[in-house]
C-alpha cells in the first residue's frame, strides 16, 4: 500500500521536488536584515570594531617604528635615539611582543564570547521568524546560509571601520610618541595596507567563529515553533 | 468537487512525551478523514492536545504511533527534504500572530514560498501581485508589515499561504490576535477561498465564529475525538454548547 502513496512525488521530476533558495536571493534577504536590524547589531558591531581596532593599532605601530629603525634618515634616527628605542635591550623588546601577543589573544577570546552571546541573544529572538521560515519550506541550511552571511556582512564591515580607526590611532600615537615625520613619504600608507588586510580579515574569521554556535541552534530551530504564541 | 477525495486521513494517530519521570499522552488514538475542500475547525480547551493533532495535520511533527496520510503520502516516511516539499508545496500555513517577515515588504512576503519552490522571479513577482489583489490588497505590495493593520497583515498571509496553490491551508488561530470585524473578514475570506478554489481548510481555534462556516467541527478532549459535528447541528448549537466554551 505504501508504494502506491508515494504517488505525489513520482509525477514531479527530481529536481522539481527540490527546494531552493538562490544565492542573490540569500544576499538580498541578508543585506535587507543587516539594514533593519541595524539598531539590534549595533552591540555585535561596535564589539567587533573596538578588538579590530586594537589589533590594528598594534600591527600598525609596529610597522611603523620597524620601518624607521630601518631607516638610514639622519633625522629619524636622531628621533628614535632621543626617544631611547635603541637603549631596550634586545630581551625586553621580546617581553614586550610576549604581552601584545598576549593582550591580544585574550581580547580575542572576550570579543569572541561577547559577540557569540550578542547573536545567540537576537537568534532566540527571531525564533517565530526562523519557525515561519521552516514552514514555508526552508531547509536546516538556508537558515545557515542567511545567518553566516549575515554575520559575515558585519563582520566585514565591523572590521573595515574599526580597522581603519585603528590605523589611525597608530599614527597619532606615533606622533605623540615621537614626531610625526615618521610618518613621512609612504609610510603612513604602507602602514595602512601593511595591516588594514590582516586585521579586516582576523575581525571578520572572529565574527564567524563566533556566530557559529547561534546559527547552528538557529537551524535546529522547528516549524511548529512558529505557532509559538508566548514571548 | 462532487466526487470526495481524501486529503488528509489520520488512523489512530497517537503521541506521548516524555517529562521527566512521567509519560505524558497528549494524544491517545485518533483516526479521521478530511475530505479536499472541506473547512474542518479543531476545538478544544487548552492541553487537550488539540494543538498536537493540528501540528500532525499540518506535516509539522510526526506520530508516536499510527499513521497520517497527507494527499495519500504517509508522511513519517518523508526525509527532511521531502518534507519541506511538502510544507512548501502541499500545505499553506497561516498563524495567530501573522508571522510575516518584519524586513520584507508584503510582496516580497508572499513570493518567498515560490522563491522556495523554485519559481521565475518574475512570473513570481506577477503571481504574488495577483494573490494580493484577491485579498483586496493590491496597493499596497510595498508595504512593510510595521506599515499595516493587524487585519491587513492577516490577509498579507493569507496570500502567501497560497503562494504554491496548496491542497490544504492550515490556519491556528487566524483570527486569535484580531477584533471582531476584522475577524470576520478574515473568515469570509477564507470561506470565500474553500468556495472558489476548492482549498482545504483546516483550522484550530477558540473563536465560535468560525462554528458557522465550518463544515465538520471536531471537538478534542483528554487527547480524543468527544464529537464530530456537521454544519446543520452546529447553527443551532451556537452560543449554547454544552461547556466546551471555555478558554
Amino acid at each position: 500500500m505504501n508504494h502506491a502513496n508515494k504517488r505525489i512525488f513520482d509525477d514531479s521530476s527530481a529536481d522539481a521536488r527540490r527546494v531552493v533558495l538562490p544565492w542573490r536571493r540569500t544576499i538580498q534577504m541578508c543585506i535587507a536584515n543587516v539594514r533593519h536590524r541595524f539598531g539590534r547589531s549595533t552591540l555585535t558591531f561596535i564589539c567587533i570594531a573596538v578588538v579590530v581596532a586594537f589589533f590594528a593599532s598594534s600591527m600598525s605601530y609596529q610597522f611603523i617604528i620597524d620601518k624607521a629603525m630601518k631607516s638610514d634618515d639622519v633625522h629619524i634616527q636622531a628621533v628614535l635615539e632621543k626617544a631611547g628605542v635603541f637603549t631596550h635591550d634586545k630581551q625586553s623588546l621580546e617581553k614586550q611582543k610576549d604581552q601584545q601577543i598576549w593582550l591580544m589573544t585574550l581580547s580575542a577570546i572576550l570579543c569572541l564570547v561577547g559577540i557569540t552571546n550578542t547573536i545567540l541573544m537576537s537568534v532566540t529572538e527571531r525564533f517565530r521568524e526562523i519557525g515561519t521560515l521552516k514552514c514555508l519550506g526552508a531547509l536546516n541550511e538556508f537558515v545557515v546560509r542567511l545567518f553566516l552571511i549575515e554575520s559575515a556582512f558585519i563582520g566585514v564591515i565591523a572590521s573595515i571601520i574599526g580597522g581603519l580607526l585603528g590605523c589611525l590611532l597608530a599614527a597619532l600615537q606615533v606622533g605623540a610618541a615621537f614626531e610625526f615625520s615618521l610618518l613621512g613619504g609612504t609610510t603612513f600608507l604602507q602602514s595602512f595596507t601593511a595591516s588594514l588586510p590582516k586585521a579586516v580579515g582576523l575581525g571578520t574569521v572572529l565574527t564567524l567563529l563566533a556566530s557559529l554556535y547561534p546559527t547552528y541552534i538557529a537551524s535546529r530551530m522547528k516549524p511548529v515553533d512558529a505557532m509559538r504564541v508566548e514571548v | 468537487m462532487n466526487t470526495k477525495r481524501e486529503i488528509v486521513r489520520t488512523q489512530d494517530v497517537k503521541k506521548t512525551y516524555v517529562m521527566g519521570d512521567e509519560t505524558v499522552h497528549a494524544l491517545s488514538g485518533i483516526s479521521l478523514t478530511i475530505d479536499a475542500g472541506e473547512y474542518i475547525s479543531i476545538m478544544g480547551p487548552s492541553g487537550s492536545g488539540k494543538s498536537t493533532f493540528f501540528n500532525m495535520v499540518g506535516g509539522l511533527d510526526k506520530p508516536t504511533s499510527g499513521e497520517v496520510y497527507i494527499d495519500e503520502v504517509d508522511i513519517a516516511q518523508l526525509d527532511t527534504y521531502e518534507l519541506a516539499w511538502l510544507r512548501c508545496r502541499k500545505i499553506g500555513y497561516i498563524f495567530q500572530t501573522f508571522n510575516l517577515i518584519p524586513v520584507m515588504t508584503a510582496l516580497e512576503n508572499v513570493t518567498l514560498p515560490m522563491v522556495f519552490a523554485g519559481t521565475d522571479p518574475d512570473e513570481a513577482r506577477e503571481k504574488g501581485a495577483n494573490l494580493l489583489s484577491l485579498v483586496s490588497l493590491g496597493e499596497r505590495l510595498n508595504h512593510k508589515p510595521a506599515q499595516m493593520s493587524g487585519g491587513q497583515q492577516q490577509r498579507v498571509a493569507i496570500a502567501r499561504s497560497l503562494a504554491n496553490d496548496p491542497a490544504i491551508i492550515l490556519a491556528d488561530e487566524p483570527t486569535g490576535n484580531l477584533d471582531l470585524k476584522t475577524g470576520r473578514d478574515v473568515i469570509e475570506l477564507l470561506t470565500k477561498l474553500k468556495e472558489e478554489r476548492g482549498v482545504t481548510i483546516i483550522t484550530a481555534t477558540h473563536d465560535m465564529k468560525m462554528l458557522d462556516v465550518s463544515d465538520r467541527v471536531v471537538w478534542i478532549t483528554d487527547g480524543k475525538i468527544s464529537k464530530i459535528q456537521h454544519r446543520d447541528e452546529i447553527d443551532i448549537q451556537v452560543g449554547t454548547i454544552n461547556g466546551m466554551e471555555e478558554a
